[in-house]
């Protein structure tokens, strides 16, 4: 990842902020659209949790050898 | 009547496979892509509504009903089938051709059936002839891979059949129609079947074990064609049955669970389809006309970019040999065609804006909104950034980008493979770009506009900091060198037990049973070749059976004896 990789993404997300508080302001179809800026939380969150809990999960009981049932 | 079967699109396209062993070798690849073709014109010559008859038996078999569902299914399946077929075209495998073929005309088949019998015949011809595209590779695994899928499907089949049958019984109506969400016999029976197709979890384990193992073409039409002809029977027969939304959002969440363990790229890619698949099972739960349309433009999307996507990794495969992520990496530059092509499939299913899975994915989230099933939008929504998690970063980054893993020689893909690519990502930005192309053709009227501010700051929140999120934790996305355990457990780890049970215990009953009746006839034989010597202690003496026989003598004096107590009795 380069820096310019960073400020384009960096731009992205200042441009989507911008239109959520002008052209959004008054949108309410759900109960989260009044959390500002929800779907970077939701986004990063997400992305965390399935992250952690399938890795969890796997290794609670899910992975198994690859001869696992060649045995 | 032969004129009018002659006339069913998916009756073409089977024919064809009978006529491809007859042709020479070298024109068979161009061959295969005649009889789709012909079939997508004649669908299209077809008006709406159109129906055909033929009388079987008591019953009106109706195998052409044409509605704007059928066709825009029959479209793509169509399509699909060319577009395989010119991914395909460097193949020689008479084989695998003609078992394509039949596998497209089935899924053609099943989706222009107007009743049962004819979408069962046609169900059936699919599962047959898909099991081929993996028996194919030849290697001992994928014999008992293919044995594996063909008994579930077997079984599947079985348990429609038991349906349908159960159906036509109680209502005397063979004609395909939407079910009353009324849990009774058939019903139920009937969506066990169609379930399993549509892999919906615990039913799904058949998909994630059979996809990676088929050839590197063979998946492509496998991607294809067995989930989304399941999904259209869905929305036929089960559309509003709301047990089907949070199984659809369940599978989406598993989909995305087992996609982070699996280690095979095209297992990934197949666990993805369980996920893609849920936002449309999920659809046709909410059974809106909004959530319906979704659920049509989404399969068609998903067939677009998900048959390119394993078009890429099958371009890995075919390449290098090898499709495990801890075996990859590093190469991006030996094939950037591929990877270019491979990206704009990923796009497209992560649903980024200008690509085809934005157009679709949106709409069957936007539905659930609509019909304010927050939660399920909300997860539907954990379960896309799960899709671009693992489809658009863990996948390339690891087969292409990351640290080389092991030597790897790249042998050039053939061109054909690459045109295949590159028209499949050419229709994923066409629907992308101008999503009316396909909204006028869906089957409710659309009052969807997907480009709007909201959308496109959801996206974009959600995509950058997805991104974000795994550049910080992509040492945690490594591939692992396991197998993840899944539903086949359930019949792959007691096959042994079952076996000793069910074909060795019976097969030693049946042995212990035949050896009894053995000695009893023996016993019996021997007894019986002269009963004198048992029958009358007194005598020692050897009788021939055919001959002079003592027997005689008691008959004839019981016969005396009678007649003297008589006599002595009527004369007293």
């Amino acid at each position: 990842m380069k820096t310019w990789h960073w400020i384009a993404l960096g731009i992205l997300t200042v441009i989507s902020l911008v239109l959520e508080f002008t052209m959004l302001a008054g949108y309410d179809s759900h109960w989260w659209n009044a959390i500002p800026g929800f779907y970077i939380i939701w986004g990063f969150l997400s992305c965390v949790v399935i992250i952690y809990v399938s890795k969890w999960l796997g290794k609670l009981f899910i992975f198994r050898s690859e001869q696992y049932y060649d045995r | 009547m032969i004129v009018d079967i002659l006339l069913i699109p998916a009756v073409v396209v089977i024919l064809g496979a009978f006529l491809l062993p007859l042709l020479p070798e070298k024109t068979r690849s161009s061959a295969f892509l005649v009889f789709p073709l012909i079939a997508l014109a004649m669908l299209w010559q077809l008006p709406d509504e159109y129906t055909l008859t033929i009388p079987f038996g008591s019953y009106e078999l109706v195998p052409v009903y044409v509605d704007s569902l059928s066709k825009i299914f029959g479209t793509i399946f169509a399509m699909i089938a060319v577009i395989g077929g010119i991914y395909a075209f460097h193949i020689k495998d008479l084989g695998q051709q003609t078992s394509a073929l039949i596998y497209g005309g089935g899924a053609l088949g099943v989706t222009l059936a107007g009743d049962y019998f004819t979408l069962y015949i046609f169900w059936e011809l699919m599962a047959v002839s898909s099991t081929y595209l993996i028996w194919a590779r030849r290697t001992e695994e994928t014999d008992v891979v293919g044995m594996r899928y063909l008994l579930v499907h077997i079984f599947g089949g079985g348990v429609l059949l038991s349906g349908i049958l159960w159906h036509v019984s109680s209502t005397g109506s063979i004609l395909i129609e939407s079910l009353p969400n009324v849990y009774s016999v058939s019903s139920v029976l009937i969506l066990l079947g169609v379930s399993i197709n549509s892999a919906i979890p615990p039913l799904h384990a058949w998909l994630a074990d059979a996809y990676p193992k088929a050839t590197v073409t063979g998946a492509v039409f496998m991607s294809a064609f067995t989930t989304k002809s399941a999904v259209y029977v869905l929305i036929r027969v089960f559309p509003g049955w709301d047990i089907l939304i949070w199984f659809g959002v369940a599978m989406a969440l598993y989909g995305v669970v087992y996609a982070v363990l699996a280690n095979d790229i095209r297992q990934i890619l197949a666990y993805h389809i369980i996920s893609q698949v849920g936002y449309m099972v999920a659809g046709v739960g909410i059974g809106t006309e909004m959530a319906l349309n979704g659920t049509t433009a989404h399969a068609f999307s998903h067939i677009l970019y998900k048959s390119l996507l394993f078009m890429g990794a099958g371009a890995v495969l075919y390449s290098t040999g090898k499709s495990k992520l801890t075996e990859l990496g590093g190469f991006a530059n030996k094939m950037k065609a591929v990877v270019f092509l491979y990206m704009i499939g990923a796009f497209s299913i992560s649903g980024f804006p200008l690509f085809n899975g934005f157009i679709s994915k949106s709409m069957v989230i936007s539905a659930a909104g609509d019909a304010h099933f927050e939660w399920v939008t909300l997860l539907l929504l954990l379960a896309s950034v799960g899709t671009f998690l693992h489809t658009g970063l863990k996948l390339p980054y690891f087969t292409w980008f990351g640290e080389s893993k092991s030597k790897i020689t790249v042998t050039p893909v053939p061109i054909n493979m690459l045109i295949a690519m590159g028209i499949g990502a050419f229709f994923c930005t066409l629907f992308g770009v101008f999503p009316g192309l396909l909204y006028q053709f869906l089957p409710y009227p659309v009052d969807y506009e997907p480009y709007t501010v909201y959308h496109l700051v959801e996206t974009i929140q959600i995509l950058v900091f997805t991104f974000i999120g795994f550049w910080i934790l992509r040492k945690k996305l490594e591939g692992d060198a396991k197998i993840a355990l899944d539903t086949d457990w359930f019949y792959r780890k007691p096959a042994p037990a079952v076996r000793l049970i069910f074909v060795k215990g019976v097969d030693r009953a049946f042995g212990i049973a035949d050896e009894i009746i053995l000695s009893i006839t023996g016993f019996l034989t021997e007894k019986f070749k002269n009963p004198m010597l048992w029958l009358n202690p007194f005598t020692d003496r050897r009788n021939k059976s055919d001959g002079y026989s003592p027997a005689m003598d008691v008959v004839m004096s019981f016969i005396m004896l009678t007649f003297i107590v008589i006599s002595i009795l009527y004369f007293l």
